[in-house]
């Protein structure tokens, strides 16, 4: 059961390659991005300024992934057990307000969830966290929900009738069956929160949104195109390391 | 019979935020920050327990949830959703001074709360509870028919609803603007769509290139996005006197409808090609023995077989457009997208309001009117 969902063992340093180069890409980026100075030139020929220079670029990216992280960390800890204790006998009735909420909750914009949490919470970090969070909630519990129901009544019938209890049902059978369903659900989660903490920065969070910002607000297009291109290497890494980690997905 | 421990639980967060938070805000205008007042600083004791009569109603009816129980207690729910307007009314004489023109009532936690946790209970009443389909828009209009009553009648000094009569025409025109870049964006992403997943069956080697620049294309955070156009369509409109002319720049509106057609490509590549794709081959055999030919198939099998897997597609690129659109008012495309980050920009909540609500009742509708169209083309009928 363990090995029908874990791919095959495989040349790790080839399979781990994509997320490795777009990591190293994203880290060159941030430390070289005054090499690139020449090229950022040609779309700001007149400015005097070429390189952001009011945060260093390594920060930024830190405070960014902490921001998603704490977030995600949350969502998964939150989302996960959400939907483990409506899957339960206890918890069932539950069940259907739960699911539906997490779809309906689907046709929110993130945008609107972030707009939303400031008059709560004020300006900084908090409120893109709250936001994120809430966000980041719904794929992963819809995912977690599916994973779970999807699992064939015989398995979890045998899994009884080998006289494993509703604990070890959970943890040997159930979740392992999900996994690929539920990590699905994480991946879209935190793609989505890596955008949504760019327009974050909006609302007094120090991120790898500011040089976008502050290059629209100053009409400075190099400083956009710095913002753009991190926050696009960063994307791209995690989503590749989440392709990796998830099997029998198409890249 | 077992109690429905939900609805307990909803009444009881319920009772908890409606005493112990803040209902309204009021400030005398603009600037200043407003001031909570509870629910017991509106009505006074009396009306504090008129309030909870509904509520205490609800989790009894709830201890033993027979099915004309439930009925009830739904009415009960409709009831104190259309009388939230009315008492937000009932609020705004007892709290605003009629004295200061510029003073202002602002929505607080406890009513936020009280709203959502009555649809909560709402979505949990409906699932129990079997109405025919013309009760059921009527349940849904009377809480709307009430807010539009107070709205017209005195709700003058609501906060958000001054934010609005300031900028009429420009809250009118921003929902023009955000509705007419969603639709091109739709529009325009849908007829790319079907050609690109039509070619893809034709040059299957294309199909895997096809999905993973895509895919790609996804992943890059809007925001990203939006900055990586501004400076190719700046340097071409700058080349280009007659693409400056037809309004094309780095800012605006071009920059934004590219990249909502970029974001909307993938769901509506992937939806048309599975839709055109997996269409049962025994059906597909069954029109061919007939002696179709295969633009007839085409026509008559795959397509209308396809067709709601296809709205699905335009289903989610529409939901996604709404909320995309608004972060292309950073670009300056305009939109109601504005509002929001105007209303960040001045720490004015109610203008980000004046935004944010229509964005997410505007989601909610495409969503909620395509998957009724979605369901009714469906052949073999509604399931």
């Amino acid at each position: 059961m363990q090995t029908a969902i874990r791919r095959p063992v495989r040349p790790t340093i080839s399979h781990w390659l994509a997320p490795l180069v777009w990591l190293l890409l994203l880290l060159g980026a941030c430390w070289g991005m005054s090499w690139l100075e020449p090229l950022f030139r040609l779309a700001e020929p007149d400015s005097r300024d070429i390189i952001y220079d009011r945060a260093d670029f390594i920060v930024l990216l830190g405070r960014h992934l902490q921001v998603v992280g704490v977030a995600a960390l949350l969502a998964i800890g939150i989302g996960v057990a959400a939907a483990i204790a409506v899957t339960r006998p206890a918890g069932r009735d539950f069940l259907p307000m739960v699911s539906q909420l997490a779809s309906m909750g689907q046709t929110f914009p993130p945008v609107a969830v972030l707009a939303l949490a400031v008059p709560v919470l004020g300006f900084g970090n908090l409120p893109v966290i709250v936001a994120l969070l809430l966000y980041g909630l719904l794929p992963i519990v819809r995912n977690t929900l599916a994973g779970l129901e999807s699992i064939d009544g015989g398995v979890a019938e045998a899994a009884r009738g080998m006289g494993m209890t509703g604990g070890q049902r959970l943890w040997r059978v159930e979740l392992p069956l999900a996994a690929p369903i539920i990590l699905a659900g994480i991946r879209t989660s935190v793609t989505i929160n890596i955008a949504t903490a760019a327009i974050g920065s909006t609302v007094g969070a120090s991120n790898l949104g500011d040089p976008i910002i502050s290059g629209i607000v100053n009409g400075n297009i190099a400083y956009v195109l710095q913002g753009a291109l991190l926050i696009g290497l960063l994307a791209l890494s995690v989503d590749s390391l989440f392709a990796r980690l998830q099997p029998g997905s198409p890249d | 019979m077992r109690p429905n421990s939900v609805l307990i639980s909803l009444m009881l967060v319920l009772l908890a935020t409606w005493l112990g938070l803040d209902a309204v805000s009021v400030a005398a205008n603009r600037i200043v920050p407003g001031e909570g007042v509870g629910v017991g600083g509106i009505a006074g004791w009396p009306g504090v327990l008129t309030s909870l009569m509904p509520m205490l109603a609800v989790l009894l009816l709830a201890w033993r949830p027979t099915g004309r129980h439930l009925r009830l207690a739904l009415m009960l729910v409709i009831l104190m959703l259309t009388a939230l307007p009315l008492w937000l009314v009932v609020a705004a004489a007892a709290t605003v001074d009629p004295s200061l023109p510029q003073a202002r009532m602002a929505i607080g936690p406890a009513v936020w709360i009280a709203i959502f946790v009555l649809l909560l209970a709402l979505i949990e009443l409906r699932g129990r509870v079997p109405l025919p389909s013309w009760q059921n828009g009527l349940l849904y209009l009377l809480p709307l028919l009430s807010l539009a009553l107070s709205l017209m009648l005195d709700l003058e000094p609501l906060a958000l609803r001054q934010e609005y009569q300031v900028r009429k025409s420009a809250f009118l025109t921003a929902i023009g603007e955000h509705l007419l870049l969603v639709s091109a964006a739709v529009g325009i992403s849908l007829s790319l769509g079907v050609g690109l997943a039509m070619a893809m069956r034709h040059w299957p080697r294309a199909q895997r290139f096809g999905f993973t620049l895509l895919n790609f294309l996804q992943t890059i955070p809007s925001l990203a996005l939006f900055g990586l156009l501004l400076a190719p369509l700046a340097w071409l409109s700058d080349r280009y006197d007659w693409l400056a002319a037809l309004g094309i720049s780095g800012i605006g509106w071009a920059p934004a409808l590219l990249a909502l057609i970029a974001y909307s490509l993938l769901p509506m590549v992937r939806n048309t090609y599975v839709a055109l794709e997996e269409v049962d081959p025994g059906v597909i055999d069954a029109a061919r023995g007939m002696g179709m030919s295969r633009a007839q198939i085409f026509r008559q099998v795959r397509l209308p077989l396809g067709l709601p897997v296809i709205l699905e597609g335009i289903r989610i690129t529409t939901v996604q457009g709404i909320g995309l659109t608004a972060v292309a008012a950073l670009i300056g495309a305009g939109g109601l997208g504005r509002f929001i980050f105007q209303g960040l920009g001045q720490a004015a909540m109610d203008l980000v309001l004046l935004g944010a609500l229509p964005i997410l009742i505007m989601a909610l509708l495409a969503d909620a009117l395509l998957a009724a169209l979605t369901e009714k083309i469906r052949p073999g009928g509604t399931h």
